[in-house]
Protein backbone atom coordinates (compact mmCIF):
# COMPACT_ATOMS: atom_id res chain seq x y z
CA UNK A 1 0.00 0.00 0.00
CA UNK A 2 2.16 2.83 -1.27
CA UNK A 3 -0.67 5.19 -2.04
CA UNK A 4 -0.57 6.67 1.44
CA UNK A 5 -0.31 10.45 1.39
CA UNK A 6 2.60 11.94 3.35
CA UNK A 7 0.18 13.97 5.51
CA UNK A 8 -1.66 10.84 6.56
CA UNK A 9 1.60 9.07 7.35
CA UNK A 10 2.62 12.03 9.48
CA UNK A 11 -0.67 11.95 11.40
CA UNK A 12 -0.27 8.23 11.93
CA UNK A 13 3.25 8.51 13.27
CA UNK A 14 2.12 11.40 15.46
CA UNK A 15 -0.64 9.28 16.95
CA UNK A 16 1.70 6.34 17.51
CA UNK A 17 4.39 8.56 19.03
CA UNK A 18 1.81 9.96 21.44
CA UNK A 19 0.83 6.43 22.43
CA UNK A 20 4.48 5.57 22.99
CA UNK A 21 4.86 8.56 25.30
CA UNK A 22 1.78 7.50 27.25
CA UNK A 23 3.15 3.96 27.53
CA UNK A 24 6.67 4.88 28.63
CA UNK A 25 6.38 8.24 30.37
CA UNK A 26 5.33 6.82 33.78
CA UNK A 27 8.51 4.71 33.77
CA UNK A 28 10.61 7.74 32.87
CA UNK A 29 8.97 9.72 35.66
CA UNK A 30 9.71 6.92 38.12
CA UNK A 31 13.35 6.91 37.07
CA UNK A 32 13.96 10.66 37.30
CA UNK A 33 11.99 10.97 40.55
CA UNK A 34 14.33 8.40 42.03
CA UNK A 35 17.29 10.70 41.32
CA UNK A 36 15.73 14.03 42.35
CA UNK A 37 16.76 15.69 45.59
CA UNK A 38 14.33 16.80 48.29
CA UNK A 39 13.82 20.30 46.96
CA UNK A 40 13.23 19.11 43.42
CA UNK A 41 11.07 16.06 43.99
CA UNK A 42 7.81 18.01 44.18
CA UNK A 43 8.43 20.09 41.07
CA UNK A 44 7.45 19.26 37.52
CA UNK A 45 11.01 19.39 36.19
CA UNK A 46 11.58 16.79 33.50
CA UNK A 47 15.20 16.14 34.41
CA UNK A 48 16.95 15.99 37.80
CA UNK A 49 19.24 19.04 37.84
CA UNK A 50 21.38 17.79 40.69
CA UNK A 51 20.91 14.02 40.61
CA UNK A 52 21.41 12.36 44.00
CA UNK A 53 21.65 8.79 45.20
CA UNK A 54 20.22 9.44 48.67
CA UNK A 55 16.82 8.06 47.66
CA UNK A 56 18.44 4.76 46.80
CA UNK A 57 20.51 4.60 49.98
CA UNK A 58 17.41 5.34 52.06
CA UNK A 59 15.35 2.71 50.23
CA UNK A 60 18.10 0.10 50.57
CA UNK A 61 18.45 0.94 54.28
CA UNK A 62 14.73 0.68 54.93
CA UNK A 63 14.05 -2.43 52.89
CA UNK A 64 15.98 -5.67 52.49
CA UNK A 65 15.83 -5.15 48.73
CA UNK A 66 18.43 -7.75 47.73
CA UNK A 67 16.82 -10.32 49.98
CA UNK A 68 13.38 -9.61 48.50
CA UNK A 69 14.80 -9.71 44.99
CA UNK A 70 16.23 -13.13 45.74
CA UNK A 71 12.82 -14.19 47.10
CA UNK A 72 11.18 -13.00 43.90
CA UNK A 73 13.63 -14.89 41.71
CA UNK A 74 13.26 -18.06 43.78
CA UNK A 75 9.47 -17.87 43.66
CA UNK A 76 9.29 -17.09 39.94
CA UNK A 77 11.84 -19.78 39.01
CA UNK A 78 10.35 -22.45 41.27
CA UNK A 79 6.76 -21.89 40.15
CA UNK A 80 7.97 -21.86 36.56
CA UNK A 81 9.90 -25.11 36.94
CA UNK A 82 7.15 -26.91 38.85
CA UNK A 83 4.47 -25.78 36.42
CA UNK A 84 6.61 -26.76 33.47
CA UNK A 85 7.39 -30.21 34.87
CA UNK A 86 3.80 -31.06 35.80
CA UNK A 87 2.39 -29.75 32.55
CA UNK A 88 4.99 -31.43 30.33
CA UNK A 89 3.99 -34.79 31.77
CA UNK A 90 0.27 -34.05 31.67
CA UNK A 91 0.25 -32.58 28.16
CA UNK A 92 2.34 -35.50 26.88
CA UNK A 93 -0.13 -38.03 28.29
CA UNK A 94 -3.04 -36.17 26.71
CA UNK A 95 -1.43 -36.09 23.28
CA UNK A 96 0.20 -39.50 23.30
CA UNK A 97 -2.59 -41.81 24.41
CA UNK A 98 -6.34 -42.21 24.09
CA UNK A 99 -7.72 -43.40 27.41
CA UNK A 100 -10.81 -43.62 29.50
CA UNK A 101 -11.67 -40.37 31.29
CA UNK A 102 -9.78 -38.16 28.88
CA UNK A 103 -12.85 -36.05 28.21
CA UNK A 104 -13.39 -35.64 31.92
CA UNK A 105 -9.81 -34.51 32.39
CA UNK A 106 -10.18 -31.89 29.67
CA UNK A 107 -13.34 -30.60 31.36
CA UNK A 108 -11.54 -30.41 34.71
CA UNK A 109 -8.68 -28.49 33.11
CA UNK A 110 -10.93 -26.04 31.28
CA UNK A 111 -13.10 -25.46 34.34
CA UNK A 112 -10.06 -24.56 36.44
CA UNK A 113 -9.54 -21.59 34.14
CA UNK A 114 -12.79 -20.10 35.45
CA UNK A 115 -12.17 -20.54 39.16
CA UNK A 116 -11.26 -17.12 40.53
CA UNK A 117 -8.55 -17.20 43.14
CA UNK A 118 -10.93 -15.51 45.56
CA UNK A 119 -13.04 -18.68 45.51
CA UNK A 120 -10.21 -20.83 46.87
CA UNK A 121 -8.13 -18.37 48.88
CA UNK A 122 -9.61 -18.99 52.33
CA UNK A 123 -9.29 -22.80 52.32
CA UNK A 124 -5.81 -22.58 50.78
CA UNK A 125 -4.81 -20.01 53.35
CA UNK A 126 -5.95 -22.28 56.18
CA UNK A 127 -4.14 -25.23 54.63
CA UNK A 128 -0.86 -23.36 54.18
CA UNK A 129 -1.19 -22.09 57.74
CA UNK A 130 -1.73 -25.56 59.13
CA UNK A 131 1.29 -26.80 57.17
CA UNK A 132 3.31 -24.11 58.93
CA UNK A 133 4.26 -22.52 55.61
CA UNK A 134 3.07 -19.03 56.44
CA UNK A 135 5.81 -16.45 55.80
CA UNK A 136 7.56 -19.11 53.74
CA UNK A 137 8.44 -19.12 50.05
CA UNK A 138 7.17 -22.68 49.68
CA UNK A 139 3.80 -21.49 50.94
CA UNK A 140 3.69 -19.13 47.96
CA UNK A 141 5.01 -21.65 45.44
CA UNK A 142 3.11 -24.85 46.27
CA UNK A 143 -0.43 -23.74 45.35
CA UNK A 144 1.02 -22.58 42.04
CA UNK A 145 2.91 -25.79 41.27
CA UNK A 146 0.43 -26.63 38.55
CA UNK A 147 -1.03 -24.40 35.86
CA UNK A 148 -3.82 -25.46 33.54
CA UNK A 149 -2.84 -22.60 31.29
CA UNK A 150 0.56 -24.26 30.88
CA UNK A 151 -0.93 -27.72 30.34
CA UNK A 152 -3.33 -26.56 27.64
CA UNK A 153 -0.64 -24.42 25.96
CA UNK A 154 1.79 -27.33 25.82
CA UNK A 155 -0.95 -29.66 24.64
CA UNK A 156 -1.45 -27.32 21.72
CA UNK A 157 2.31 -27.27 20.97
CA UNK A 158 2.67 -31.05 21.26
CA UNK A 159 -0.10 -31.56 18.75
CA UNK A 160 1.96 -29.86 16.09
CA UNK A 161 4.61 -32.56 16.50
CA UNK A 162 4.31 -35.24 13.78
CA UNK A 163 2.81 -38.44 15.21
CA UNK A 164 4.63 -40.60 12.71
CA UNK A 165 7.95 -39.73 14.35
CA UNK A 166 6.64 -40.71 17.77
CA UNK A 167 5.40 -44.02 16.45
CA UNK A 168 8.66 -44.70 14.66
CA UNK A 169 10.65 -43.98 17.83
CA UNK A 170 8.36 -46.23 19.80
CA UNK A 171 8.94 -49.10 17.36
CA UNK A 172 12.68 -48.45 17.58
CA UNK A 173 12.39 -49.21 21.27
CA UNK A 174 12.62 -45.74 22.76
CA UNK A 175 10.73 -45.69 26.06
CA UNK A 176 7.68 -43.46 26.48
CA UNK A 177 9.53 -41.11 28.76
CA UNK A 178 12.49 -41.18 26.38
CA UNK A 179 10.22 -40.07 23.54
CA UNK A 180 9.17 -37.04 25.56
CA UNK A 181 12.67 -36.08 26.69
CA UNK A 182 14.84 -37.10 23.75
CA UNK A 183 12.56 -36.72 20.79
CA UNK A 184 9.80 -34.19 21.41
CA UNK A 185 11.44 -31.71 23.77
CA UNK A 186 14.56 -30.97 21.68
CA UNK A 187 12.30 -30.26 18.72
CA UNK A 188 9.92 -27.87 20.39
CA UNK A 189 12.39 -26.22 22.73
CA UNK A 190 11.68 -22.72 21.46
CA UNK A 191 8.01 -23.16 22.32
CA UNK A 192 8.90 -24.50 25.75
CA UNK A 193 11.20 -21.53 26.29
CA UNK A 194 8.40 -19.15 25.26
CA UNK A 195 6.06 -20.68 27.74
CA UNK A 196 8.78 -20.64 30.40
CA UNK A 197 9.15 -16.88 29.98
CA UNK A 198 5.43 -16.32 30.51
CA UNK A 199 5.35 -18.60 33.56
CA UNK A 200 8.33 -16.76 35.04
CA UNK A 201 6.72 -13.35 34.49
CA UNK A 202 3.43 -14.59 35.97
CA UNK A 203 5.22 -15.89 39.04
CA UNK A 204 7.05 -12.60 39.41
CA UNK A 205 3.89 -10.48 39.17
CA UNK A 206 1.54 -12.55 41.32
CA UNK A 207 -0.28 -10.27 43.73
CA UNK A 208 -3.08 -11.60 45.92
CA UNK A 209 -1.59 -14.86 47.12
CA UNK A 210 1.94 -13.72 48.11
CA UNK A 211 0.34 -10.74 49.82
CA UNK A 212 -1.76 -13.07 51.99
CA UNK A 213 1.15 -15.32 52.84
CA UNK A 214 3.88 -12.79 53.63
CA UNK A 215 3.58 -9.86 55.99
CA UNK A 216 7.31 -9.42 56.74
CA UNK A 217 9.58 -7.83 54.16
CA UNK A 218 12.30 -10.42 54.86
CA UNK A 219 10.07 -13.19 53.51
CA UNK A 220 8.25 -11.25 50.82
CA UNK A 221 8.91 -11.05 47.09
CA UNK A 222 10.03 -7.57 46.05
CA UNK A 223 6.62 -6.58 44.71
CA UNK A 224 4.90 -7.30 48.01
CA UNK A 225 7.71 -5.58 49.92
CA UNK A 226 7.18 -2.55 47.70
CA UNK A 227 3.48 -2.62 48.56
CA UNK A 228 4.32 -2.64 52.28
CA UNK A 229 6.65 0.31 51.70
CA UNK A 230 4.03 2.26 49.72
CA UNK A 231 1.50 1.78 52.47
CA UNK A 232 3.84 2.81 55.27
CA UNK A 233 5.87 5.76 54.01
CA UNK A 234 3.53 7.79 51.91
CA UNK A 235 5.62 10.91 51.68
CA UNK A 236 9.06 9.57 50.83
CA UNK A 237 8.30 9.66 47.13
CA UNK A 238 11.90 9.82 46.01
CA UNK A 239 12.84 6.69 47.93
CA UNK A 240 9.63 5.01 46.92
CA UNK A 241 10.44 5.59 43.26
CA UNK A 242 13.99 4.38 43.91
CA UNK A 243 12.55 1.17 45.36
CA UNK A 244 10.12 0.85 42.46
CA UNK A 245 13.02 1.33 40.04
CA UNK A 246 14.94 -1.45 41.75
CA UNK A 247 11.88 -3.70 41.53
CA UNK A 248 11.41 -2.99 37.81
CA UNK A 249 15.04 -3.34 36.76
CA UNK A 250 15.23 -7.15 36.59
CA UNK A 251 12.07 -7.37 34.49
CA UNK A 252 13.12 -4.51 32.22
CA UNK A 253 16.58 -6.03 31.72
CA UNK A 254 15.02 -9.33 30.80
CA UNK A 255 12.68 -7.54 28.42
CA UNK A 256 15.52 -5.65 26.74
CA UNK A 257 17.57 -8.83 26.33
CA UNK A 258 14.76 -11.13 25.25
CA UNK A 259 12.37 -8.62 23.73
CA UNK A 260 11.68 -10.63 20.57
CA UNK A 261 11.17 -13.89 22.41
CA UNK A 262 8.92 -12.31 25.03
CA UNK A 263 6.70 -10.68 22.44
CA UNK A 264 6.58 -13.95 20.49
CA UNK A 265 5.69 -15.88 23.66
CA UNK A 266 2.69 -13.72 24.31
CA UNK A 267 1.59 -13.91 20.69
CA UNK A 268 1.86 -17.69 20.78
CA UNK A 269 0.23 -18.42 24.11
CA UNK A 270 -1.71 -15.31 25.10
CA UNK A 271 -1.89 -14.89 28.80
CA UNK A 272 -3.33 -16.65 31.76
CA UNK B 1 -6.93 -39.93 12.25
CA UNK B 2 -3.70 -41.76 12.78
CA UNK B 3 -3.91 -42.07 16.55
CA UNK B 4 -2.23 -45.17 17.84
CA UNK B 5 -4.18 -46.79 20.65
CA UNK B 6 -1.72 -48.75 22.74
CA UNK B 7 -4.25 -49.21 25.49
CA UNK B 8 -6.67 -50.95 23.18
CA UNK B 9 -4.34 -53.08 21.04
CA UNK B 10 -1.22 -54.94 22.01
CA UNK B 11 1.67 -52.86 20.75
CA UNK B 12 4.27 -54.41 18.42
CA UNK B 13 6.94 -54.92 21.08
CA UNK B 14 4.66 -56.70 23.50
CA UNK B 15 3.69 -59.04 20.68
CA UNK B 16 7.11 -60.74 20.88
CA UNK B 17 6.37 -62.10 24.34
CA UNK B 18 5.41 -65.76 24.16
CA UNK B 19 2.55 -67.42 25.97
CA UNK B 20 4.90 -68.67 28.73
CA UNK B 21 5.39 -65.09 29.78
CA UNK B 22 1.66 -64.48 30.01
CA UNK B 23 1.75 -63.09 33.54
CA UNK B 24 4.62 -60.79 32.70
CA UNK B 25 2.92 -59.41 29.64
CA UNK B 26 -0.32 -59.02 31.54
CA UNK B 27 1.57 -56.87 33.97
CA UNK B 28 3.13 -54.97 31.12
CA UNK B 29 -0.32 -54.49 29.65
CA UNK B 30 -1.62 -53.20 32.97
CA UNK B 31 1.33 -50.82 33.15
CA UNK B 32 0.49 -49.56 29.69
CA UNK B 33 -3.10 -48.98 30.66
CA UNK B 34 -2.04 -47.10 33.77
CA UNK B 35 0.65 -45.08 32.11
CA UNK B 36 -1.42 -42.09 30.94
CA UNK B 37 -2.81 -41.72 34.43
CA UNK B 38 0.66 -41.86 35.95
CA UNK B 39 1.83 -39.03 33.74
CA UNK B 40 -1.24 -37.01 34.65
CA UNK B 41 -1.02 -37.81 38.34
CA UNK B 42 1.14 -34.90 39.60
CA UNK B 43 -0.95 -32.30 37.78
CA UNK B 44 -4.29 -33.78 38.79
CA UNK B 45 -3.30 -34.35 42.42
CA UNK B 46 -2.08 -30.75 42.72
CA UNK B 47 -5.23 -29.43 41.06
CA UNK B 48 -7.36 -31.40 43.48
CA UNK B 49 -5.40 -30.17 46.51
CA UNK B 50 -5.14 -26.52 45.50
CA UNK B 51 -8.23 -25.93 43.35
CA UNK B 52 -11.04 -28.44 43.74
CA UNK B 53 -10.72 -29.32 47.44
CA UNK B 54 -10.75 -25.61 48.36
CA UNK B 55 -13.60 -24.93 45.93
CA UNK B 56 -15.72 -27.58 47.67
CA UNK B 57 -14.66 -26.24 51.04
CA UNK B 58 -15.75 -22.77 49.94
CA UNK B 59 -19.15 -24.28 49.05
CA UNK B 60 -19.32 -25.60 52.59
CA UNK B 61 -18.18 -22.30 54.14
CA UNK B 62 -20.81 -20.39 52.18
CA UNK B 63 -23.43 -21.90 54.50
CA UNK B 64 -21.47 -21.21 57.68
CA UNK B 65 -20.59 -18.30 59.88
CA UNK B 66 -16.88 -18.24 60.63
CA UNK B 67 -14.23 -15.65 61.49
CA UNK B 68 -11.19 -17.79 60.61
CA UNK B 69 -10.02 -17.49 64.21
CA UNK B 70 -7.91 -20.52 65.11
CA UNK B 71 -9.73 -22.81 67.51
CA UNK B 72 -13.20 -21.65 66.51
CA UNK B 73 -15.56 -23.84 64.51
CA UNK B 74 -17.83 -22.64 61.69
CA UNK B 75 -21.52 -22.65 62.62
CA UNK B 76 -24.25 -23.53 60.14
CA UNK B 77 -26.46 -20.63 59.09
CA UNK B 78 -28.25 -22.00 56.02
CA UNK B 79 -28.81 -19.55 53.17
CA UNK B 80 -28.25 -16.59 55.44
CA UNK B 81 -25.03 -15.50 53.72
CA UNK B 82 -26.65 -15.58 50.29
CA UNK B 83 -29.67 -13.52 51.29
CA UNK B 84 -27.40 -11.07 53.08
CA UNK B 85 -25.32 -10.61 49.91
CA UNK B 86 -28.09 -8.79 48.10
CA UNK B 87 -29.26 -6.90 51.14
CA UNK B 88 -25.80 -5.48 51.88
CA UNK B 89 -25.51 -2.08 50.25
CA UNK B 90 -21.74 -2.12 49.89
CA UNK B 91 -21.90 -5.44 48.06
CA UNK B 92 -24.71 -4.44 45.73
CA UNK B 93 -22.72 -1.30 44.99
CA UNK B 94 -19.64 -3.36 44.14
CA UNK B 95 -21.65 -5.28 41.53
CA UNK B 96 -22.40 -2.00 39.79
CA UNK B 97 -18.71 -1.11 39.84
CA UNK B 98 -17.78 -4.53 38.47
CA UNK B 99 -20.03 -3.87 35.48
CA UNK B 100 -18.50 -0.40 35.16
CA UNK B 101 -14.96 -1.82 35.04
CA UNK B 102 -15.91 -4.62 32.68
CA UNK B 103 -17.61 -2.35 30.16
CA UNK B 104 -15.12 0.46 30.67
CA UNK B 105 -12.18 -1.77 29.86
CA UNK B 106 -13.51 -2.71 26.40
CA UNK B 107 -12.19 0.43 24.68
CA UNK B 108 -8.74 -0.39 26.08
CA UNK B 109 -8.82 -4.08 25.25
CA UNK B 110 -10.53 -3.87 21.86
CA UNK B 111 -11.24 -0.47 20.26
CA UNK B 112 -7.96 1.42 20.78
CA UNK B 113 -5.72 -1.65 20.23
CA UNK B 114 -7.56 -2.57 17.05
CA UNK B 115 -6.99 0.93 15.67
CA UNK B 116 -3.33 0.87 16.66
CA UNK B 117 -2.85 -2.59 15.20
CA UNK B 118 -4.43 -1.59 11.88
CA UNK B 119 -2.34 1.59 11.71
CA UNK B 120 0.94 -0.18 12.46
CA UNK B 121 0.09 -3.11 10.20
CA UNK B 122 0.63 -1.08 7.03
CA UNK B 123 4.10 0.02 8.15
CA UNK B 124 7.51 -1.37 7.38
CA UNK B 125 8.90 -4.12 9.58
CA UNK B 126 11.26 -1.98 11.60
CA UNK B 127 8.97 0.81 12.73
CA UNK B 128 6.15 -1.69 13.19
CA UNK B 129 8.20 -3.77 15.60
CA UNK B 130 9.52 -0.71 17.37
CA UNK B 131 6.06 0.64 18.14
CA UNK B 132 4.76 -2.71 19.24
CA UNK B 133 7.73 -3.31 21.54
CA UNK B 134 7.17 0.07 23.20
CA UNK B 135 3.41 -0.42 23.59
CA UNK B 136 4.10 -3.74 25.26
CA UNK B 137 6.27 -2.40 28.10
CA UNK B 138 3.43 -1.63 30.56
CA UNK B 139 2.23 -5.20 30.16
CA UNK B 140 5.36 -6.85 31.54
CA UNK B 141 5.62 -4.61 34.61
CA UNK B 142 4.27 -6.05 37.83
CA UNK B 143 1.06 -4.51 39.21
CA UNK B 144 2.63 -3.16 42.41
CA UNK B 145 5.30 -1.19 40.55
CA UNK B 146 2.65 0.14 38.21
CA UNK B 147 0.40 1.06 41.13
CA UNK B 148 3.24 2.83 42.93
CA UNK B 149 4.19 4.90 39.89
CA UNK B 150 0.64 6.00 39.15
CA UNK B 151 0.01 6.75 42.79
CA UNK B 152 2.89 9.19 42.59
CA UNK B 153 1.78 10.70 39.27
CA UNK B 154 -1.78 11.26 40.57
CA UNK B 155 -0.67 12.31 44.06
CA UNK B 156 -3.36 14.65 45.47
CA UNK B 157 -1.06 17.51 46.46
CA UNK B 158 2.32 17.02 44.79
CA UNK B 159 1.71 14.73 41.86
CA UNK B 160 2.78 15.70 38.37
CA UNK B 161 -0.76 15.52 36.98
CA UNK B 162 -2.10 18.00 39.52
CA UNK B 163 0.98 20.18 39.07
CA UNK B 164 0.38 20.45 35.35
CA UNK B 165 -3.37 20.94 35.68
CA UNK B 166 -2.75 23.82 38.10
CA UNK B 167 -0.10 25.37 35.88
CA UNK B 168 -2.35 25.21 32.83
CA UNK B 169 -5.19 26.70 34.88
CA UNK B 170 -7.46 23.76 34.14
CA UNK B 171 -8.30 23.52 37.82
CA UNK B 172 -7.81 25.96 40.66
CA UNK B 173 -7.50 23.35 43.40
CA UNK B 174 -5.63 20.04 43.15
CA UNK B 175 -7.87 17.04 42.55
CA UNK B 176 -7.87 14.31 45.21
CA UNK B 177 -7.95 11.57 42.59
CA UNK B 178 -8.02 8.64 44.99
CA UNK B 179 -10.31 10.01 47.67
CA UNK B 180 -12.83 11.71 45.43
CA UNK B 181 -15.67 9.31 44.66
CA UNK B 182 -16.09 10.86 41.21
CA UNK B 183 -12.51 10.16 40.22
CA UNK B 184 -11.35 7.02 42.03
CA UNK B 185 -12.87 4.39 39.79
CA UNK B 186 -12.00 6.25 36.59
CA UNK B 187 -8.36 6.35 37.62
CA UNK B 188 -8.34 2.64 38.41
CA UNK B 189 -10.01 1.90 35.10
CA UNK B 190 -7.49 4.06 33.25
CA UNK B 191 -4.47 2.35 34.86
CA UNK B 192 -5.84 -1.13 34.18
CA UNK B 193 -6.53 -0.11 30.59
CA UNK B 194 -3.10 1.49 30.17
CA UNK B 195 -1.52 -1.82 31.13
CA UNK B 196 -3.75 -3.84 28.78
CA UNK B 197 -3.37 -1.92 25.53
CA UNK B 198 0.03 -3.30 24.54
CA UNK B 199 -1.00 -6.90 24.92
CA UNK B 200 -4.18 -6.36 22.92
CA UNK B 201 -2.29 -4.52 20.15
CA UNK B 202 0.01 -7.50 19.91
CA UNK B 203 -2.83 -10.00 19.67
CA UNK B 204 -4.65 -8.00 16.99
CA UNK B 205 -1.41 -7.43 15.09
CA UNK B 206 -0.74 -11.13 14.95
CA UNK B 207 -4.29 -11.71 13.73
CA UNK B 208 -3.78 -9.09 11.02
CA UNK B 209 -0.44 -10.56 9.96
CA UNK B 210 -2.24 -13.86 9.50
CA UNK B 211 -4.54 -12.44 6.83
CA UNK B 212 -3.62 -13.50 3.37
CA UNK B 213 -2.25 -10.49 1.40
CA UNK B 214 -3.87 -11.69 -1.80
CA UNK B 215 -7.30 -10.62 -0.52
CA UNK B 216 -6.09 -7.05 -0.29
CA UNK B 217 -4.50 -7.18 -3.74
CA UNK B 218 -7.68 -8.58 -5.23
CA UNK B 219 -9.72 -5.88 -3.50
CA UNK B 220 -7.48 -3.09 -4.74
CA UNK B 221 -7.66 -4.45 -8.31
CA UNK B 222 -11.44 -4.40 -7.96
CA UNK B 223 -11.13 -0.77 -6.88
CA UNK B 224 -12.44 -1.17 -3.34
CA UNK B 225 -11.87 1.81 -1.02
CA UNK B 226 -9.94 1.58 2.23
CA UNK B 227 -13.01 1.68 4.42
CA UNK B 228 -14.73 -0.97 2.34
CA UNK B 229 -11.67 -3.20 2.53
CA UNK B 230 -11.66 -2.87 6.30
CA UNK B 231 -15.36 -3.71 6.65
CA UNK B 232 -15.41 -6.52 4.09
CA UNK B 233 -12.03 -8.18 4.59
CA UNK B 234 -10.18 -7.09 7.70
CA UNK B 235 -13.10 -6.99 10.13
CA UNK B 236 -14.50 -10.47 9.41
CA UNK B 237 -11.04 -12.04 9.45
CA UNK B 238 -10.00 -10.55 12.79
CA UNK B 239 -13.39 -11.27 14.34
CA UNK B 240 -12.22 -14.50 16.04
CA UNK B 241 -9.51 -12.49 17.79
CA UNK B 242 -11.98 -9.77 18.71
CA UNK B 243 -14.21 -12.38 20.33
CA UNK B 244 -11.24 -13.93 22.10
CA UNK B 245 -10.19 -10.56 23.51
CA UNK B 246 -13.80 -9.80 24.41
CA UNK B 247 -14.00 -13.03 26.38
CA UNK B 248 -10.70 -12.43 28.16
CA UNK B 249 -11.62 -8.86 28.92
CA UNK B 250 -15.06 -9.62 30.31
CA UNK B 251 -13.94 -12.61 32.36
CA UNK B 252 -10.79 -11.08 33.81
CA UNK B 253 -11.43 -7.32 33.98
CA UNK B 254 -12.43 -7.57 37.62
CA UNK B 255 -9.32 -9.58 38.43
CA UNK B 256 -7.01 -7.13 36.69
CA UNK B 257 -8.43 -4.15 38.59
CA UNK B 258 -7.98 -5.94 41.93
CA UNK B 259 -4.36 -4.94 42.55
CA UNK B 260 -4.95 -1.27 41.75
CA UNK B 261 -8.05 -1.10 43.91
CA UNK B 262 -6.07 -2.57 46.77
CA UNK B 263 -3.05 -0.32 46.29
CA UNK B 264 -4.66 2.98 45.40
CA UNK B 265 -8.03 3.29 47.10
CA UNK B 266 -8.66 0.12 49.12
CA UNK B 267 -12.09 0.20 47.52
CA UNK B 268 -12.97 3.67 48.79
CA UNK B 269 -14.04 6.32 49.19
CA UNK B 270 -17.29 4.89 50.57
CA UNK B 271 -16.96 1.80 48.41
CA UNK B 272 -17.07 3.86 45.22
CA UNK B 273 -14.17 2.04 43.54
CA UNK B 274 -14.48 -1.48 44.91
CA UNK B 275 -15.49 -4.53 42.87
CA UNK B 276 -16.90 -7.94 43.79
CA UNK B 277 -13.50 -9.66 44.04
CA UNK B 278 -12.16 -6.97 46.29
CA UNK B 279 -15.25 -7.26 48.51
CA UNK B 280 -14.64 -11.02 48.79
CA UNK B 281 -11.07 -10.38 49.87
CA UNK B 282 -12.06 -7.64 52.33
CA UNK B 283 -14.82 -9.70 53.89
CA UNK B 284 -12.62 -12.73 54.37
CA UNK B 285 -9.38 -11.12 55.57
CA UNK B 286 -10.36 -7.73 57.01
CA UNK B 287 -13.93 -8.18 58.26
CA UNK B 288 -13.34 -11.81 59.24
CA UNK B 289 -16.61 -12.73 57.62
CA UNK B 290 -15.63 -15.86 55.72
CA UNK B 291 -19.15 -17.18 55.11
CA UNK B 292 -20.20 -14.00 53.35
CA UNK B 293 -17.05 -13.96 51.23
CA UNK B 294 -17.50 -17.61 50.26
CA UNK B 295 -21.12 -17.10 49.29
CA UNK B 296 -20.10 -14.17 47.09
CA UNK B 297 -17.29 -16.20 45.54
CA UNK B 298 -19.67 -19.03 44.65
CA UNK B 299 -22.32 -16.76 43.17
CA UNK B 300 -19.78 -15.03 40.95
CA UNK B 301 -18.05 -18.24 39.98
CA UNK B 302 -21.40 -19.34 38.58
CA UNK B 303 -22.18 -15.95 37.01
CA UNK B 304 -18.82 -15.73 35.23
CA UNK B 305 -19.08 -19.40 34.26
CA UNK B 306 -22.41 -18.73 32.53
CA UNK B 307 -20.97 -15.67 30.80
CA UNK B 308 -18.04 -17.77 29.58
CA UNK B 309 -20.38 -20.44 28.21
CA UNK B 310 -22.43 -17.77 26.47
CA UNK B 311 -19.40 -16.15 24.89
CA UNK B 312 -18.06 -19.51 23.84
CA UNK B 313 -21.33 -20.33 22.09
CA UNK B 314 -21.34 -16.89 20.51
CA UNK B 315 -17.81 -17.26 19.16
CA UNK B 316 -18.72 -20.60 17.60
CA UNK B 317 -21.75 -19.09 15.94
CA UNK B 318 -20.45 -15.75 14.74
CA UNK B 319 -16.82 -16.18 13.85
CA UNK B 320 -15.74 -16.27 10.25
CA UNK B 321 -12.69 -18.30 9.56
CA UNK B 322 -10.37 -18.03 6.65
CA UNK B 323 -10.62 -21.48 5.15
Amino acid sequence: MNKRSPALTLVQHGLLALMCVIAVFPLYWMLISAFKNESEIFTASMFPHKPVLTNFTYAFDEMPIFRMMLNSFSIAIMTGVFQMATSLLAAYALVRWRFRGQGLIFSILSLTWLIPYQAVMVPNYSLVNSMGLNENIMGIVLPYAVSTFAILSLYQSFQSFPRVLIEAASIDGLSDFGILVKLILPNIKSMVASLGIILFLNGWSEYLWPMLITKEMENAPIEIGLRLFVNSDTNMWGSLMAAATAACIPILLIYILLQRQIVDSFVRYGMK
Amino acid sequence: MSHMEPTAVIPPLAGTASATHASVSRRALLMRRLKPYLYLLPAIVLLIIWMYRPLLYTCYLAFQKWGMVPGTEPTFVGFDNFTRLFRTDSFVHSIGNTVFYTVGLLPFSIVIPLILAVVTDGMKGKSKNFYRAIFFIPMILAPVSVGAIWRWLFHPSNGLVNNLLLKLNVVDRPIAFFSDAQWAKWIILFITGWKMIGFAVLMFSSALTGINREYYEAASIDGAGKFRVFIRITAPLVSPMVLFMLTMSILFASQWTFAYIDMLTAGGPYGSSTNVYYEMYKNAFANMNVGFSSAAALVFFVVFGLIALGLNALSRKLSFYDN
